[in-house]
């Protein structure tokens, strides 16, 4: 139970890191660019990452109940 | 099977339906805030309103550490660590609290104004409606918190803070895709 409880928690510290560096970036490209393009592909992936790890889109087709 | 057990395995029948039913909610959200994205390109086209880059930048680092601490308090629910539980609710109501005032009093309180031509329009649509989802998630945080505090969540019961999570998730998911439509995407009109 610990282990499991340990890993959720540091699932959300790596996909919370990953968030902060990608909003930092998207700062970045918009500081130099601009384009259109690479802000709406980083803000794809953000959404991806909260949809699967923040709202577990998974437990849709999960056979148990809560995690 | 016992009695326990049994409304158990009812419950988790019924959760499977909530859960559902909730996405379904998401979904036909989804058109709404969509359709704003459209208002904002087909408006703005390649240019976006002369807003200040650092609160923007700002206000979505809130909202991003505010959807980490909500995920901390489902974590917790699901282990029973009441503690972590309720101090991470309310970390994330004060968060979206700060976030709420960032977009009315920074972005609200500046020099673009509703009746500001299409600038004005798609920026107090598009952030107003968001905001709106913003305080009514706050409004839910504080009752699942209340809830909390009651003790009425275990670790095998506790849709409600499911559900308060996955709906903070969805408004930092909207925004995920605004805060480039607003303030990054495009060049001020000189």
């Amino acid at each position: 139970m610990n282990d499991k409880k340990r890993a959720a928690y540091r699932t959300g510290i790596i996909v919370f890191l990953i968030l902060a560096a990608l909003t930092a970036g998207e700062f970045y490209l918009a500081s130099i660019s601009g384009a259109a393009a690479g802000l709406f592909i980083i803000a794809l992936i953000k959404a991806a990452l909260i949809i699967r790890y923040f709202m577990h889109v998974n437990r849709l087709w999960a056979e148990e109940g809560h995690e | 099977m016992s009695v326990a057990a049994n409304t158990l395995s009812q419950y988790r029948d019924q959760l499977r339906s909530n859960r559902l039913g909730l996405w379904l909610f998401f979904i036909s959200e989804a058109f709404l805030f969509g359709g704003l994205l459209v208002a904002r390109f087909y408006l703005w086209g390649g240019t976006r309103p002369d807003l200040d880059q650092v609160t923007g930048l700002i206000i979505t680092s809130i909202l991003l550490l505010s959807s980490f601490f909500m995920y901390t308090a489902e974590v917790a629910a699901e282990h029973e660590n009441r503690k972590t539980f309720l101090f991470s609710l309310i970390m994330t109501a004060l968060l979206g609290t700060a976030f709420l005032v960032g977009v009315v009093v920074f972005e609200w309180g500046g020099h673009i104004k509703p009746w500001d031509g299409a600038f004005g329009a798609v920026l107090y649509g598009m952030t107003g409606m968001h905001a709106l989802h913003v305080a009514s998630g706050i409004v839910f945080i504080l009752i699942v918190w209340y809830n909390g505090l009651k003790g009425h969540y275990t670790a095998e019961r506790h849709w409600g803070v499911e559900a308060c999570a996955i709906y903070w998730h969805y408004v930092d998911v909207i925004w995920v895709f605004f805060y480039p439509a607003i303030y990054l995407i495009g060049t001020v009109p000189t």
